[in-house]
């Protein structure tokens, strides 16, 4: 077994400026009130603030610090949308509360290649998330999570890179509590090496006998068994913004964030989506909901965020936004597509259909449609929109794509104009000189529309070949229907 | 060390070197450019004969230029929308009348692949030419936008540049008179049942005489 320990430093506060670009001084009491600082952004600490202050007297040095009360709802929900997340990597996953994560990596490393290039594929990953970690590999999960904490200390092997390890990782551990780590503390140890060697009788006769449960744990010599995470089966993860904005380009910076986060949970269960949902949380209003819908389903979020840039740019907010929330409910069985080297048909179906798409989501659905054809010989039935929003990609169409029977039949038998007006418009018979045989077309009596007409090839004075009727009901006035452009 | 030259070499030795040179290192004022580019022929030997390349150039801005609709311009362009590969959009960004679907599905077009596109406002419709022809899953555009400025031409310019796809954009004859950064100009107007072609810029030297091409 390998184990890899990603290791959230300071997760109340990284749950505040995940979605941040530029993190402001920010600072997390705990929820009790009158309690110290427990985290400080960098550029607080810059300026003097350091965790374990009180909340006045750093507002006393820095006046613009914002302050937050820890939201550990917010940070059990970020370490479920890690865990969710590095399902992508190997399906064995367990929480390590209060701030990390586990993943089992021995069966996916020559998926990966070696246990290096995952780790840095995780630590890329954690950053596009927003997230900043420290990892640390070892055999067995405790000591992977104390090596994330303190690093690797240099050492023969991993067995005796623990014995060097502090003391203080045994904060941590439930089992050992206040007492013990005060006692071992109290008898002038510095290392967990020390505290292995002492005598087991006299740790046992004092209530300590936790500390060499762990360490056997860590040293693997005794079984560590740990639950394994179960992602949830939809998507749906927060993200706060501690200052709340309505930038779209600060919007989709964190959105960002999230979605990177839906795609790792797509890979994790080799799902796709094809639509997904973004709530704008407002503070004192209805929260803002914007729909995301794609063409086809779709496993790697780009298409999301160019279609969300759209719709942010358009979107008129009421208020501003303090949190953002990604739903995506219903997740669609992917079929998996070999990479090839060149440019294939799939590629190329899959930017018309992200192109349909952008198209759609800024101009709206009704905006964008298909031509399609109809057996009718009314001229202003033979043709019908099509609707573009069930339309996957051009090739979906090619059943349709030819002309329906009736038409072909007519093919060189009766020509047709490319261009058609929209309405017929009434001309003067005398500016026109006419072409051909009139064309007879006296149909439609089953319905509300019925057409006796007398088409004609005609020219007009500009030249242009034009298609004119003439209406057989009195007065038999003449009208223009189309240009053969 | 080169001899210096003692006399002017007369013209038919010049044309010998300059041939034996490689393709495309002297370019000579009289020839029209040799593209690159890939070009999609017209599907008129006549036309195609006068265009850089042989074709329509397929990464380039392509300015159409008449006065009202119907005086061939779609004829032009069919064989090229006839031959779009089944992948690819034809995209017809506010077209001004109504493309009659039976006719361009006689005309060997695939309807399935024509998508029409009408945005509500002027605006909307500078951007979604420039998204089409920049999202390389087009075959053509055919854009209809009204009084284009030339920061607008520009980037339908780029946008066909970055998707290597043919923009067609229809202005009005009156536009010929203003530069444009497109990299050919058509003049269309109607000649007793032929389509007349006037080329007002390619890459290349002007073309004095105008085209005739048998449309109907």
């Amino acid at each position: 077994m390998l184990w890899l320990a990603i290791l959230l430093p300071d997760l109340p506060l990284q749950v505040f400026t995940r979605g941040l670009r530029d993190v402001p001084a920010i600072a997390i009491t705990a929820d009790k009130p009158g309690a110290p600082l427990i985290a400080a952004s960098a550029s607080a600490q810059a300026a003097g603030i350091r965790p374990g202050q009180h909340a006045t007297s750093a507002s006393a040095l820095l006046p613009e610090l914002r302050l937050h009360a820890r939201m550990p709802r917010r940070e059990a929900e970020a370490l479920n949308e890690i865990a969710s997340w590095a399902g992508r990597f190997t399906p064995r996953v367990s929480l390590s509360s209060p701030d990390a994560v586990l993943l089992e990596i021995a069966s996916c490393l020559r998926l990966f290649g070696s246990a290096h290039d995952i780790t840095t594929q995780v630590a890329s990953g954690l950053a596009a998330l927003g997230f900043h970690a420290r990892i640390g590999l070892a055999p067995t999960p405790l000591a992977a999570r104390w090596f994330a904490r303190c690093g690797h200390p240099a050492g023969e092997d991993w067995l005796q890179a623990i014995d060097q390890l502090p003391l203080s990782v045994l904060e941590d551990e439930a089992a050992c509590d206040a007492d013990t780590r005060a006692l071992l503390a109290g008898l002038g140890l510095h290392s967990l090496g020390e505290a292995r060697d002492l005598p087991a009788a006299g740790l046992a006769r004092r209530g300590a006998q936790a500390v060499r449960h762990c360490l056997a744990r860590a040293r693997g010599e005794m079984p560590d068994p740990r639950p394994w995470f179960e992602a949830a089966d939809t998507f749906s993860h927060g993200l706060e913004l501690p200052a709340p904005t309505h930038h779209s380009e600060a919007l989709l910076f964190a959105a960002r964030r999230l979605l990177a986060s839906l795609e790792g949970w797509l890979q994790a269960r080799h799902a796709a989506i094809d639509h997904c949902q973004l709530i704008l949380e407002h503070a004192h209003r209805p929260h803002s909901r914007l729909e995301l819908v794609l063409g086809q389903p779709c496993r790697d979020t780009a298409g999301l965020l160019a279609i969300l840039r759209e719709q942010l740019a358009r979107l008129v907010l009421e208020a501003d936004v303090g949190a953002l929330r990604l739903i995506a409910d219903r997740p669609l069985a992917a079929i998996a597509r070999t990479g090839v080297l060149f440019d294939d048909v799939g590629t190329l179906r899959a930017q018309a259909v992200l192109l349909l798409d952008r198209l759609r989501a800024r101009l709206g659905q009704s905006s964008v449609h298909l031509l399609a054809s109809q057996p009718d010989h009314r001229p202003e039935s033979a043709w019908r929109q099509g609707d573009a929003s069930c339309a996957g990609s051009p090739a979906q169409y090619t059943c349709s794509a030819h002309a329906p029977p009736l038409a072909r039949e007519h093919k060189g038998l009766h020509v047709r104009p490319l261009w058609l007006l929209p309405e017929p418009r009434p001309i003067e018979r005398a500016d026109y000189v006419l072409l051909s045989e009139a064309e007879r077309i006296e149909c439609g009596w089953w319905d509300d529309h019925p057409v006796h007409r007398d088409y004609y090839l005609a020219n007009n004075t500009g030249q242009a070949l034009c298609w004119i009727f003439q209406a057989l009901d009195p007065p038999g006035r003449w009208f223009l229907h189309g240009y053969f452009a | 060390m080169a001899a210096p030259l003692r006399h002017a070499p007369s013209a038919a030795p010049l044309a010998a070197l300059l041939d034996a040179l490689p393709a495309g290192s002297v370019w000579q004022a009289s020839r029209i450019a040799d593209h690159a580019d890939t070009c999609h022929p017209s599907g008129f030997a006549a036309l195609d004969r006068e265009l850089p390349g042989g074709g329509w150039p397929a990464g380039a801005l392509i300015e159409l230029l008449l006065d009202q609709p119907g005086v061939g311009e779609l004829s032009l362009l069919l064989p090229l929308l006839g031959g779009a590969p089944a992948e690819r959009w034809i995209t017809l960004v506010s077209p001004p009348l109504l493309p009659y679907a039976p006719a361009l599905a006689d005309a060997g077009v695939a309807l399935s692949r024509l998508l029409l596109v009408r945005p509500p406002q002027a605006r909307d419709a500078v951007w979604a030419a420039r998204q089409a022809a920049a999202s390389g899953s087009c075959a053509a555009v055919l854009a209809w936008l009204h009084m284009p400025d030339n920061t607008a031409l520009r980037r339908l310019q780029l946008a066909a540049e970055a998707g290597a796809t043919p923009l067609f954009l229809f202005r009005p004859l009156a536009a010929a008179r203003q530069s444009s950064p497109a990299a050919l100009r058509l003049c269309l107007t109607p000649a007793a049942g032929q389509l007349r072609v006037d080329i007002l810029k390619r890459r290349g030297p002007p073309l004095a005489r105008p085209l005739l091409l048998p449309i109907r």
